[in-house]
């Protein structure tokens, strides 16, 4: 009894004092699915699309052929293939809604193991979180084995349609927010919020370019261009604030001097 | 506000009960929890539906934007009647420096709680500002009569969310108990420190002759509007 009341004060007090996540593990059971996929990761179509893009998609990249391999590897009849894109709505511009769940699942997938680790140190103290430099560049390097077959992957993402607007730019929000959040960088409560979620998505999009034309070995070239690019946004960031900081000083010493001034007459 | 609140726990957003497409979502197998293994799980709630997050995110949005706003209306005021009025510095101080750590409470949760906030932000501060000053360069009378209607507005406004943060945040265990979590409990009780004080600020406003303004009824509805009008927007955007 006296164990579990002990249990209950470090967890409230954890939960009163320090970074948590909404809704916080301290005191919610883990959601079964990664939001916004639909099932499971030990689901089928989850066992399906982990082996392609394992295995089939670095040589035939986003496409049908490379999902029905894998339907076929892991045990499936193809009519699976109608299962795998239930969740996306059909577009005549657009590929399969099966190669827009492989492609969606890709971003989500890699965006979990992203930070999968990090909850549970980040509960302890910021500090014990890592760079948000690190963060870029462990998810670009996550995807080096497919940097062949990013010029298609961009080609799926940017194509104007329904997808675009309701998966790739959600997912890219939603991987800048986590960088962000589970780095020990600084956040904010104004504008900047904003800016920062912005700039990090320009230096990852831009460093994701980069990568598809890069022949560099292992992409290192991309990973100094990542490293030079968020460096340039972070003090791009630096100059803003010292010219607002120093125009807000301006101003407060100007309204006083003139009220002083005023004063003496 | 109440009978939206209702379907907080009712309605799975983004899902369509009809649709045929239902039968492939994961949904938490009977036991699922107590499968994971342990009594830590057992003991620990369901998460919260979709519905409840977006209501939480959107109550920690408005809160923070609409502080930010009490906060530079006293700004406001204290630039304006502190030099011609000092015997009000001392009110308005004491409840500026109150404005200013609810503020800071909501600043600190937006950013615990991953809340995005208002888009409208360098807005608030701009009209805030305008208000508070605007009518403090009317007369002192003005000033508290735009303080009692901000109190006024906001005091119901947060008697809203507490009734729906009471009704809709009940949630279950695995262990088969049920409860209400920590988070929500602490965000209910800051609500309501933070709407005593406010209504506190009328109080003090009617006290120093908020209802002797002129003319009243207009500066007074018309700051009820806007602030009705800002609640609104922050929630949203």
């Amino acid at each position: 009894m006296s164990i579990r009341l002990l249990k209950n004060s470090v967890s409230r007090r954890a939960l009163l004092s320090t970074r948590l996540y909404h809704p916080n593990p301290i005191e919610y059971a883990n959601s079964t699915v990664v939001a916004p996929l639909t099932y499971t990761m030990d689901s089928p179509q989850s066992r399906i699309l982990t082996h392609c893009l394992q295995n089939e998609v670095p040589h035939w990249g986003f496409t049908e052929r490379a999902l029905l391999k894998s339907i076929q590897a892991v045990g499936y009849d193809s009519s699976m293939m109608s299962v795998l894109g239930a969740s996306n709505s059909p577009s005549i511009f657009h590929s399969s809604p099966a190669v827009m769940e492989l492609v969606k699942f890709n971003l989500v997938k890699k965006r979990h193991a992203l930070t999968e680790s990090l909850a549970a140190a980040g509960l302890g103290s910021p500090a014990a979180l890592p760079s948000l430099e690190h963060l870029l560049v462990k998810r670009l390097q996550m995807d080096v084995p497919l940097s062949k077959q990013l010029g298609d992957l961009f080609t799926q993402l940017a194509l104007p349609s329904q997808f675009m607007v309701n998966v790739a730019v959600p997912e890219l929000f939603r991987l800048s927010d986590d960088m962000i959040y589970f780095s020990n960088e600084k956040d904010h409560f104004d504008t900047a919020w904003y800016s920062k979620r912005l700039g990090v998505s320009l230096a990852y999009t831009t460093s994701k370019l980069f990568m598809a034309q890069d022949n560099s070995l292992n992409c290192q070239d991309t990973i100094e261009f990542a490293r030079d690019k968020l460096h340039r946004i972070m003090t791009l960031g630096e100059y803003y604030n010292n010219v607002e900081e120093y125009a807000w000083y301006s101003i407060m010493t100007t309204v006083n001097r003139a009220k002083a001034g005023f004063s003496r007459h | 506000m109440l009978a939206q609140c209702n379907f907080l726990k009712s309605v799975p957003v983004g899902v369509r009960a009809f649709s045929s497409l239902n039968a492939l979502r994961a949904t938490p197998k009977k036991g699922t929890l107590k499968a994971g293994g342990n009594a830590l799980q057992e003991s620990k709630f369901e998460p919260l539906s979709e519905a409840q997050r977006a209501y939480l995110d959107r109550a920690l949005r408005v809160n923070q934007a609409g502080e930010l706003g009490a906060n530079y209306i006293y700004q406001g005021q204290i630039f304006v009647l502190s030099r011609r009025h000092p015997e009000l510095r001392p009110t308005l101080q004491h409840m500026w420096e109150q404005e200013v750590f609810h503020h800071d409470t909501f600043n600190a949760l937006q950013i615990k709680h991953r809340v995005r906030p208002s888009l409208l932000t360098p807005f608030w501060k701009v009209g805030a500002v305008a208000m508070g000053a605007g009518t403090a360069l009317i007369s002192p009378e003005a000033a508290m009569a735009c303080t009692e209607a901000v109190e006024t507005v906001i005091g119901g406004h947060y008697n809203e969310q507490l009734r729906c943060l009471d009704s809709q945040f009940e949630q279950r265990k695995a262990d088969g108990t049920s409860g209400v979590p920590e988070e929500v409990q602490s965000l209910t009780a800051k609500v309501k420190l933070f709407r005593d004080q406010e209504l506190e600020h009328l109080d003090t406003a009617i006290k120093h002759d908020s209802r002797l303004a002129v003319p009243y009824m207009m500066i007074t509805e018309t700051i009820k509007g806007v602030c009705r009008l800002a609640i609104w927007g922050a929630e949203r955007i």
